[in-house]
């Protein structure tokens, strides 16, 4: 097994590994770093499941190699909250009750992190585009929908604040 | 298993790898197709050659008329471009329907045509953009029209050791429109079972001119739809005439049977897409702002 030396940052720490060269970046997250909260799912970058922020851009971790992250930064669910303190995605999926067995949750709420960076007061149609590629197969996307725009409003006000 | 993961920082090198390890090793770009297909099949290639760190494929350049987009430029970059808004909307509208944008935001224009899946969605309007790819291979350079660089189902004239450094195309020299348009079960995250592009322009007397069509996913390989735009020119847009132009394009189509749609329905799709694309560029001529004539 050919292996490659890996020098990755996931939630603001740098790892040095090696890991086979055929690992994807969900393999490395998941089995590596034990980082579980990236689920996994159909991998064939269909479902959204295992989507995390590379570089400020959200990705299908299972159609990524690993070894193509080198050098790069990943921010995985686990990153999001600081401390005690969630995150507003967060708290918004679940004060909205946007979850039904939230098998898609940790990466539905990936894809809006990186939607909300880039476009912080989106219009809610906006929001569904975003999410198309994250699929939800129980609750439906109404409340998904509800907490990400509350989120956003939160996002902003905190911006505002700051 | 054993993958030899290579990166190479400079395109000579890329040749040389790819030349030295022969069929046995494959260039990735963004890897959603590469990765997906090899853990499907359980089969990897003995070596992936990464094309990520050679400089200056990931730029799309130009302005005006004549375009230049790097093979390794995403999705995201062309659906995102402002120099595409307006006339060259169908390159944005072709980008923007391919997977969600976790697959947009990694995956290359470069690795769509090299792939040569028959419903790659970019394909169509480059064929109305006349557009030609630069392969950089051992044997040199050269430029070749991607009409004939795609040549069926999967396969293309890239040899092993070729890779794909920049997709060139020239805008109409008139003011011109154009519409892409997408059919699939669904509105997202779908393989097209047909997919059409058009670019039109309009003459001074209210004419149709220059008019070109592209069809996906209706035959091996996406095609121009010439008779129909041999028929479309002169004619000033009419039922008539878009009809016509539905029943040459059904008929131009030569669609399979497969798990996402029947031949027949897909002849049939072609047809109303076509009619479909050619109304919405004619519509679309009086809102884009590339009028050079008026300058």
């Amino acid at each position: 097994m050919t292996e490659v030396q890996l020098d990755l940052t996931v939630n603001g720490r740098r790892h040095r590994l090696s890991v086979p060269a055929h690992y994807s970046l969900l393999d490395v997250l998941r089995d590596e770093l034990e980082l579980t909260g990236t689920k996994t799912n159909c991998l064939e970058a269909e479902c959204g499941v295992c989507t995390v922020v590379l570089d400020g851009k959200s990705v299908a971790s299972c159609a990524v190699l690993a070894a193509q992250c080198q050098g790069r930064e990943v921010t995985t669910v686990e990153g999001l909250a600081e401390g005690a303190a969630l995150h507003p995605l967060q708290e918004a999926f679940v004060e909205f009750g946007a979850v039904q067995c939230g098998y898609c949750i940790p990466g539905m709420i990936m894809t809006a992190k990186a939607f909300l960076d880039e476009n912080p007061r989106p219009t809610r149609e906006a929001v569904r585009e975003a999410i198309a590629g994250t699929l939800c197969r129980c609750t439906g996307y109404q409340k998904i929908v509800d907490a990400i725009m509350a989120a956003s409003q939160r996002l902003s006000q905190q911006g505002e604040r700051a | 298993m054993k993958l030899e993961f290579l990166a190479p920082q400079t395109l000579q090198d890329a040749v040389t790898m790819a030349k030295a390890r022969g069929d046995a090793a494959r260039f990735i770009a963004g890897g959603t197709d590469l990765v997906i297909q090899a853990r499907k099949s359980g089969t990897w290639p003995e070596a992936v050659i990464n094309l990520q760190q050679i400089p200056d494929l990931g730029e799309i350049k130009g302005s005006g008329q004549n375009f230049s987009l790097g093979s390794l430029v995403t999705h995201r970059q062309i659906e995102r471009e402002g120099r595409f808004a307006g006339a060259l909307e169908a390159l944005r509208e072709s980008a923007c329907v391919i997977g969600g944008h976790q697959v947009r935001n990694v995956a290359t224009v470069g690795g769509n045509l090299c792939n040569a899946s028959p419903a790659a969605d970019m394909v169509p309007i480059l064929l109305c953009l006349n557009a030609e790819v630069a392969l950089a291979g051992s044997e040199g350079r050269r430029v070749v029209p991607l009409a004939s660089f795609i040549e069926g189902p999967r396969k293309t004239k890239r040899a092993h050791d070729e890779v794909m450094t920049e997709i060139a195309f020239s805008a109409p020299a008139q003011k011109f429109a154009s519409a892409f348009l997408k059919g699939g079960r669904r509105r997202a995250m779908e393989i097209s079972i047909v997919a059409m592009a058009g670019v039109v322009s309009v003459s001074r007397d209210g004419k149709l001119t220059d008019v070109r069509l592209a069809m996906g996913a209706a035959g091996p390989k996406a095609i121009r739809l010439t008779e129909v735009e041999k028929f479309l020119e002169g004619k000033a847009l009419s039922k008539d005439v878009l009809e016509e132009t539905g029943r040459l394009a059904a008929a131009a189509a030569s669609p399979i049977d497969d798990v996402r749609a029947s031949a027949s329905f897909r002849r049939h799709l072609a047809g109303v897409y076509a009619r479909r694309v050619v109304e919405l560029s004619w519509n679309r001529i009086s809102e884009v702002g590339n009028d050079r004539s008026a300058a």
